[in-house]
């Protein structure tokens, strides 16, 4: 392989990362085959060195998705990180996944529930009062309200079983980043 | 899988190997690359992908200095962070190490010791 279709195989593996780390990557390679240049090494025992392309873009976007939920705890880091896992196409992490969809299925079902709760909630403590809930008008706003804080509680409990889940999925798929070359080629 | 167990070995000890180097004098990718591969048989490609997190731990930071030929290069070196990893991992690495080589020589000496009873049980 020669410099540019290693350099070029590599950034397309990259889509998707921000910008300015895929300039920062590959800038590193670049000046990688510059200074084995100097030592007068030829481009293709270089990239046979440096390993598969592709490969490398897998590992380097995990690390990326996994910063950035480090970083930032959205539902979209959350994703991204996830997705960068997953990327990673480790057999363990393919048979993983009818465990985990599941598991990842009936998290949301749950969020969709504590939500549907919630407005529940609101509706017994605004409706309620006037259309004649049992037990009079105090039980109705008590009624709402208890709905609408153990919604609140559910969904911080929630929250918390994602996060811990998905740093689990995070420490698995770190777990499967192959960082020694020689290893792989022999396994 | 013995290969696996070695993978994860290697894995753990290459941030460590990383630490000492730089603790020696700052350095760019290419040169920790060649020299921790002679070392430590990995793959140069991979430390991009480790330097990237060590930098974005804190444990080293970068600056670009002159080269003598082609552009100016990137060079690593440690933080004060870096430097505690490195006195804990090296403290970590030097009992672990301790311990291993105590457990070896004991078993060495203590087969050593019953193959000599059983050659004496032979005699008589």
């Amino acid at each position: 392989m020669t410099r540019d279709e290693f350099l070029k195989k590599l950034h397309a593996g990259l889509a998707g990362v921000r910008q300015d780390a895929i300039d920062d990557i590959m800038s590193d390679y670049d000046a990688h085959f510059d200074a084995a240049a100097e030592e007068g090494r030829s481009e293709a025992e270089v990239a046979a060195a440096l390993g598969d392309p592709a490969r490398l873009a897998r590992e380097l976007r995990l690390e990326a998705g996994v910063r950035r939920w480090e970083e930032v705890r959205t539902p979209s880091s959350a994703v991204s990180a996830i997705v960068a896992v997953l990327g990673l196409g480790a057999i363990d992490i393919l048979v993983l996944a009818p465990i985990l969809l599941p598991v990842l299925g009936v998290v949301f079902g749950l969020y969709v529930a504590t939500v549907g709760v919630f407005v529940a909630g609101g509706a017994v403590l605004i409706a309620g009062p006037f259309s004649g809930f049992p037990g009079g008008v105090a039980a109705a706003v008590l009624a709402g309200l208890g709905m609408m804080s153990a919604a609140t509680a559910c969904c911080a409990l929630l929250t918390i079983v994602t996060i811990w889940l998905i740093n689990g999925l995070v420490w698995f798929g770190r777990l499967h980043m192959r960082l020694i070359k020689p290893a792989i080629e022999q396994a | 899988m013995p290969e696996a167990i070695e993978i994860q070995l290697k894995k753990g000890v290459l941030g460590f190997c990383v630490l000492a180097l730089l603790s020696h004098r700052d350095s760019y990718a290419y040169e920790i690359a060649s020299r921790l591969s002679h070392a430590v048989d990995m793959g140069e490609g991979t430390i991009y992908p480790l330097m990237r997190r060590m930098q974005a731990d804190g444990l080293v930071a970068t600056y670009l200095e002159e080269s003598p030929s082609g552009p100016p290069r990137k060079y690593y070196r440690l933080t004060d962070a870096g430097r505690s990893a490195l006195a804990q991992q090296l403290a970590e690495w030097r009992a672990f190490t301790a311990s291993v080589e105590g457990l070896i020589s004991e078993t060495e000496s203590a087969t050593g010791a019953s193959a000599a009873a059983a050659e004496d049980n032979h005699d008589a």
